[in-house]
């Protein structure tokens, strides 16, 4: 992708979900007596952010102007600026994008001790540790620690699964002693 | 005398064996969230949060205060002895806590912090204790177009605080507007870019785009970057210990304890500058201002100092638009707002009526859990070190799970996790693409606080807008708000013209 059309892509996006969300709040109908509409607010707040995309995309393609203006107190030399100006090490990224939603989706069928254990013992294998078995003992030890700490001790409820996860999860739970 | 009666009720209520315990425990995990790699202050707090769903409300206030009050500690111990920030509050110790380890000056200058730690932490209770009832009471007094103004300053605020460009923090606050938009509006009962699912019916929780931003959003920032930069402790090569400087020296810098102190309650009490920004602005006015402001980044005690007595004094203050007037003076006060209205109390002028030993039970925390960060920041420097030494992929794989519990487990709905899941991502690709998540949260959270107070207003004045600016302080607030918004353009313009004024003036 061109370099241009690269910084200017966020604000690109953002315009076009700016227009798609204007044309869906105009769709907002209720009859108001001819008091103010509930369309108001977000349309208004939908422009605003509209035209600041706009903005920004004309100023870095068309005026190419430096001109920034930024909040009065810069605090972040830890933060955002550190971590944009690394390299992406993009499959351990998109590894951990990928787990993360196998987690969020899988959780409801498999319960949440075999999901967790499945998951903290894979996540820091694409997280970059050597150690597979080291990996398969903190998934274990940490999902089984974890169950007790969220049902038996915060009295949380959390998936339990489908079928035979089902079993399995409410085996586990008389274990450790949720009744 | 009211105040403190229900201050001693308050204190009564945490040394009660349960609170007793609650507390400390927020003291230890304050303090390891605060030194962890990968884990900030308010991600901690949020963390924290699903243990708060089945404790009474006393506990779960406890717990969440004494984390946040003693989080603004942890960190000032990594950034002295290792040059390990633990909190982007921490940086300025770097400039002069470091310093003076070099020198070989390290147990005095975690002395001086925690001196300022403790100074500032009573002194800036003392304050919110007096100041709090008062402003709730003059809040009493307000009507909705004084209380849009109020919460449109607050907006405004974190936009013009941000050190981010002023353009994407603007858009980073719309959007979060624009979140708490969608559902059924509270007025007319008018369905707003629901799509007809049930779940976003109910409206999008603060504390989804809360625990995805923040909690998932971060480590997936830290992922793409391969844990790079990760901390090691070196915990075998450091001397673990806290020397107190003399009470002389003490008393020579008490304008430095005062203006760091008073720095960090004011920028506090504005909603979305929190311990980081009074920590900066009280290095850089004690810089500018103190005796000895120009030794600062040289080892000078000052500098710790006042980064410290602001950061701490800075809980105190995001305490009171919190209690008084129900808006949230800082990320972490955004979870205790969350604990609050979990159980069913709406912080602001009216739980001074309804609810008035919570409120005195928050106070005494924050005296308690000062004392106790303390304590616990004389005596376990050497454990929080050896934390360092954790590996940053064990540690953001157990966040990612204490994320997904937190989303799940306030409605045991998984549409939850899923839109958690997505504001993770969209956390991620604000801090890639330089757009600041502060304005996102904070418009996710105020937003239907802001709508509210402006929707019922128009409806309650016949449309007529200009009653915002013609009531004197709603006009006033809205006046400050806008000027604020304005001033980092003026000030970018006026930059901008001298460059162009003197690249082209002509050689002399």
């Amino acid at each position: 992708m061109p370099r241009k059309l690269s910084q200017v892509l966020p604000h690109g996006v953002m315009l076009a979900a700016s227009i798609v969300l204007y044309w869906l709040a105009a769709g907002i109908d209720v009859d108001t007596g001819g008091r103010i509409s509930p369309a108001v607010w977000p349309k208004a707040v939908i422009v605003i952010m509209g035209l600041l995309c706009a903005y920004e995309i004309v100023k870095r393609l068309l005026a190419r102007s430096q001109f920034t203006a930024t909040g009065v107190l810069s605090t972040d030399p830890l933060g955002v600026g550190r971590e944009a100006a690394l390299p992406l090490n993009l499959p351990m990224l998109f590894g951990g994008i990928a787990l993360i939603a196998a987690y969020v989706v899988a959780v409801p069928y498999t319960g949440f001790f075999l999901t967790t254990a499945l998951f903290l013992g894979i996540f820091p294998r694409i997280g970059g540790m050597q150690r597979p078995l080291l990996c398969a003992a903190i998934g274990v030890a940490g999902s089984l620690a974890l169950a007790v700490v969220f049902m038996r001790i915060a009295y949380i409820s959390l998936p339990l699964g489908d079928g035979a996860f089902r079993a399995l999860s409410l085996a586990l739970m008389r274990a450790i002693g949720v009744t | 005398m009211e105040a403190l009666s229900g201050l001693a009720g308050g204190f009564a209520s945490i040394f009660t064996p349960v609170n007793f315990m609650v507390l400390w425990i927020g003291l230890a995990l304050g303090m390891l969230v605060a030194v962890l790699p990968g884990l900030t202050l308010v991600m901690g707090v949020v963390l924290a949060l699903p243990f708060t769903y089945k404790m009474g409300v006393g506990p779960a206030l406890i717990l969440l205060t004494a984390m946040y009050v003693a989080g603004t500690y942890g960190g000032a111990i990594t950034s002295i002895i290792f040059r390990i920030p633990g909190e982007p509050m921490d940086v300025p110790l770097l400039w002069d806590g470091y310093e003076m380890t070099r020198k070989g000056q390290a147990a005095l200058a975690l002395g001086w912090a925690l001196v300022a730690a403790f100074a500032a932490g009573i002194v800036s209770s003392i304050v919110m204790v007096l100041l709090t009832q008062p402003i709730a009471r003059l809040a009493l007094s307000f009507s909705t177009p004084e209380f849009f103004a109020v919460v449109f300053f607050g907006l405004a605020s974190v936009v013009t605080l941000s050190g981010a460009s002023l353009v994407n923090s603007l858009i980073s606050l719309c959007l979060g507007l624009l979140i708490a938009t969608v559902g059924v509006d509270g007025i007319y009962g008018a369905e707003r870019f629901a799509f007809g699912l049930p779940f976003l019916q109910d409206g999008l929780e603060f504390l989804l785009v809360m625990v995805g931003a923040y909690g998932i959003g971060e480590v997936l920032t830290r992922m793409a970057v391969g844990f790079a930069g990760g901390a090691q402790s070196q915990a075998g090569d450091a001397r673990f210990k806290t020397a107190f400087p003399k009470w002389a020296e003490i008393v020579r810098m008490k304008a430095t304890f005062i203006r760091g102190t008073l720095v960090g309650m004011l920028v506090g009490i504005v909603p979305g500058a929190g311990a980081t920004v009074s920590s900066f602005v009280a290095y850089g006015i004690e810089h500018q201002y103190g005796k000895n402001g120009k030794a600062l980044g040289t080892g000078a005690p000052e500098g710790i100092v006042a980064a410290k007595a602001a950061a701490t004094a800075s809980v105190g203050g995001a305490f009171v638009p919190l209690l008084a007037m129900g808006i949230p003076g800082s990320g972490a006060t955004a979870i205790i707002l969350a604990a609050f209205l979990l159980h069913g109390i709406q912080p602001g002028p009216q739980v001074f009526v309804k609810s008035p030993e919570l409120v005195h039970l928050v106070f005494a925390t924050v005296f308690a859990a000062t004392i106790g960060k303390c304590i616990l920041g004389y005596f376990a420097i050497k454990p929080l070190c050896k934390v360092l030494d954790a590996p940053e992929a064990i540690v953001s794989a157990f966040v990612v799970v204490f994320c997904f519990v937190g989303a799940f487990a306030q409605r045991n709905s998984l549409p939850d996790l899923y839109v958690m899941a997505i504001f993770g991502l969209l956390g991620f690709l604000f801090e890639r693409f330089r757009f600041p998540l502060a304005p996102l949260v904070l418009g996710a959270i105020l937003g239907p606080l802001a709508e509210g107070n402006f929707m019922t207003t128009m409806v309650s004045f016949d449309n007529d807008w200009t009653v915002f600016f013609t009531r004197p302080v709603s006009g006033v607030v809205l006046a400050l708000a806008i000027a604020g918004l304005l001033w980092p353009v003026i000030r970018a313009a006026l930059k901008h013209y001298r460059e162009f004024r003197g690249g082209h003036s002509p050689a002399p």
